[in-house]
């Protein structure tokens, strides 16, 4: 859309009519700021000197109805409303790839209510993760939800991506931490899902809109469970020497059903390099990692066995000082300078699967990156652990990728295409937390199969005219 | 250009979200410009392109940020993007390119002259001369800092000259200075003068201990965030008999309403009192509570948008205490 062309001057009429002129911005320092987002491609694009669209406005809503006004505006235009949480997320899922209207959700940021009797707490989800946790903090509780990316995104942002925390082997992703949601359908109604996440009432609408990245409609609200502060959390880590006897540990420890709250396990490369340079623990071999929290007693009795189960089959124990080392570091790795960054090329090849599985997945992708790409070095740990499998974080980086930003573009989604497709062929699912966006919106069809026609049904009847994030999640476009 | 002696912060911060949470612009305006990393993706343009210098959006976000450093303070790198937002307002300004109502408040802090009066073993740069018995007292406005911030580095050489004179003229080897912001600037870079901050001097000297009464400090960004968070006015406090409450969710945020930015309440007025209102807003449950500061111009923003709000300095705390 053209400033200063009728259609547009008519539509920031409404807009700022809906939400107040303060809350409507379309100059040019905010819209820079929301045309990139965590994902590699805008990024290159800015370091060699493009510019990725923007979006024609950004409006800040401060309320579900302003956000339904919106919607209901973007309905009778037609405009693409692409919601924004912190702007964090590393699949282009915010990106305004058509331009429209960025709906920023971020002054959204209250907590109604903490509820100590149901261990609940009902917030916006605009709200910083981080503020949540110290609001709830405040009031003697935890969300336990401390992903990587706590201080970046909103609450909305995780729902938005099924996204997870460190704490998820025993707490659970996003999607086990939310009860309800608050939701404006593409058309402009107010909805809510049923009060609790477990019932016989039909299908789980709150499902529907987990995951489905600001494609299906814009939650506004959501009640989420709380914790106790745990009396203990203590942390152990030992050194393996190869990543499958560190693999068969780790398993073996959520297959006896033990309960950490977090088992880490790095590869050889990933131990060699970033435990190394971030921890400043120098070893070769795989680092695994493990904690457990709760009443002091029980964490001793876990940590206990667990300790017995590794300590089989590990070359060193590293002890509880290594452990609680990484624990206190555990953000360090997604700092400057020690994550990635340009000029390198570099994606997360994030995958979940069985623990049947989960090793031939890493290989695969392994195999297939090391012998097409000789220029990329993978790398890989395993987070995120659950009673039947966990996730592989897995990672490539070019250290040189080509100068000219389209050879770059194509090499990057090359080395995406045949490693995932690698993955998908070893019962891999593409992906555990990160989302689809725009960067996997077109493996979807590879990975879901004739399912996800039922995933374009819905979109069709919710969003008959596809205002919602148009292109992304695999759903169509508005061409280019 | 000067951004570009700050290429590894353009490069750590423009694609960096880590600390956006502590901008305390960003968390009022929810604007994603007001956030370290949108200000660096601003500079990288710039440096990209020097025409974008004078996009008047961009200028307005520079001058918009608060500099309260208290993102560089959580950065596990200390990236001092605070220091590349200088640079880029002092390219701004060498372009000529600076806004009407900042040029016009640096020909204002241009004027800035200095006094001394009296003799005595120290020189004291503050408002509560009684405090410090047998000091002489240096008198005047800003020392060069606010110009400095401002993006006038000449301007604010000259006047410091003049701040200078003055000190070498008392023939006072140490300097005792209240505001947190003259004292960050001046620490240091008055050759032959040991510069203090009065909290150390008033605990030095030793204050009665009062009866037992609760307070809030609300941190000083120059003194947490740029000074290495020394521990001598929460010492003082407390010998003075305050217990100090929590306040806020967490001990990372800017509570100081500005304090960074020197002259934030001249330019923004509306954002200063959008900071203000948060700090009201969590003082709500803190009733009755008194809420102390370091800086003179924090309390005087916080009282020009609540007169009702319970806040004294830091200084003004020990005269009570001693009364």
């Amino acid at each position: 859309m053209t400033p200063k062309n009728y259609l547009y001057e008519m539509i920031r009429s409404e807009l700022t009519w809906a939400v107040g002129d303060e809350h409507v911005q379309t100059n040019d320092a905010d819209k820079l700021g929301h045309s990139i987002d965590y994902y590699w491609v805008p990024e290159c694009w800015h370091d060699r000197g493009e510019k990725p669209t923007p979006p024609d406005f950004v409006v800040h809503p401060g309320t579900t109805k302003e956000v339904a006004e919106i919607l209901k505006i973007a309905n009778t235009h037609k405009i693409p409303v692409i919601p924004w949480g912190g702007g964090s997320g590393s699949q282009g899922g915010a990106l305004p790839i058509y331009g429209g209207i960025v709906l920023d959700m971020k002054r959204m940021n209250k907590v109604l209510e903490i509820d100590p009797v149901s261990m609940t707490v009902t917030a916006e989800v605009g709200i910083n993760t981080q503020h949540l946790e110290w609001e709830v903090e405040k009031a003697g509780y935890s969300t336990m939800h401390f992903p990587a990316s706590i201080a970046c995104a909103t609450l909305g942002g995780f729902i938005a991506h099924r996204g997870t925390g460190v704490l998820s082997t025993k707490y659970g992703k996003i999607e086990d931490m939310i009860m309800s949601l608050e939701v404006v359908t593409p058309t402009g109604e107010i909805i809510n899902t049923l009060p609790v996440p477990r019932h016989a009432s039909g299908p789980a609408l709150t499902e529907l809109y987990l995951g489905s990245e600001g494609t299906l409609g814009v939650v506004t609200r959501a009640v989420m469970k709380i914790h106790p502060i745990p009396a203990s959390r203590k942390f152990h880590a030992f050194l393996f020497e190869t990543m499958h006897d560190a693999m068969t540990a780790g398993s073996k420890i959520m297959t006896s059903r033990l309960r950490p709250c977090v088992i880490r396990l790095y590869d050889e490369t990933e131990t060699a390099k970033l435990v190394k340079r971030v921890l400043g623990i120098d070893r070769k071999g795989a680092y695994l990692v493990f904690g457990f929290d709760g009443p002091e007693k029980i964490v001793d009795l876990e940590l206990e066995e667990a300790c017995a189960i590794c300590a089989k089959t590990a070359s060193e124990d590293l002890g509880t000082e290594a452990g609680q080392t990484w624990w206190d570091h555990r953000y360090k790795f997604f700092y400057p300078p020690y994550m990635f960054h340009m000029p390198q090329a570099f994606g997360t090849l994030d995958t979940v699967a069985t623990f049947s599985n989960i090793e031939k997945v890493y290989w695969a992708m392994k195999n297939v990156v090391q012998e097409n790409f000789p220029q990329a070095t993978f790398i890989g740990h395993f987070s995120h652990w659950y009673d039947w499998g966990c996730m592989l974080y897995a990672r490539f980086i070019i250290d040189e990728p080509p100068k000219d930003p389209s050879e770059a573009i194509a090499l990057y989604n090359r080395i995406w295409d045949m490693a995932i497709r690698a993955a998908i062929r070893e019962g891999g699912v593409i992906n555990e937390h990160h989302g689809v966006g725009l960067k996997l919106g077109r493996i979807m069809r590879d990975l879901y199969g004739p399912a996800f026609g039922v995933l374009e049904s819905i979109k069709k009847t919710l969003d008959p005219n596809n205002i919602m994030n148009p292109g992304k999640m695999g759903f169509p476009g508005k061409g280019i | 250009m000067h951004i570009e002696k700050n290429l590894d912060v353009i490069n750590a911060c423009r694609f960096c979200f880590m600390c956006r949470h502590l901008d305390p612009v960003g968390n009022v305006t929810f604007r994603e410009a007001d956030t370290p990393r949108g200000r660096a993706l601003i500079c990288d343009r710039i440096r990209m392109d020097a025409a974008n210098l004078s996009n008047a959006d961009f200028i307005d976000t520079l001058y918009r940020s608060a500099l309260s450093a208290a993102n560089r303070f959580h950065c596990v790198s200390s990236y001092d993007e605070t220091g590349l937002v200088l640079a880029a307002r002092k390219d701004i300004v060498e372009a000529g390119l600076a806004p009407v109502a900042v040029a016009a408040l640096a020909k204002t802090l241009e004027k800035a002259a200095f006094s001394v009066k009296g003799k005595g073993r120290a020189l004291y740069f503050g408002p509560t001369p009684e405090l410090y018995k047998g000091c002489a007292t240096l008198t005047g406005g800003d020392p060069g800092k606010a110009l400095a911030v401002l993006g006038f580095e000449a301007a604010s050489k000259k006047v410091f000259a003049r701040f200078k004179k003055a000190v070498a003229a008392s023939g006072c080897k140490t300097l005792v200075v209240a505001e947190p912001s003259a004292f960050e600037f001046l620490h240091g870079n008055v050759p032959g003068v040991k510069v203090v901050h009065c909290a150390e001097v008033l605990k030095d000297q030793g204050v009665k201990k009062a009866r037992a009464r609760k307070a809030v400090y609300l941190e000083s960004d120059f003194l947490k965030n740029y000074c290495g968070n020394p521990s001598a006015a929460r010492d003082l406090l407390a010998q003075a008999g305050y217990t100090l409450l929590p306040f806020g969710t967490n001990t990372e945020e800017s509570y100081a309403v500005g304090e960074g930015a020197v002259v934030y309440d001249t330019l923004y007025p509306e954002l200063a009192e959008r900071l203000c209102q948060r700090v009201y807003a969590l003082a709500e449950g803190l009733a009755k509570t008194r809420f102390i500061t370091a800086s003179q111009t924090v309390k005087d923003t916080l009282k020009k948008y609540n007169p009702a709000f319970d806040v004294i300095t830091l200084e003004e705390a020990v005269s009570l205490s001693q009364a």
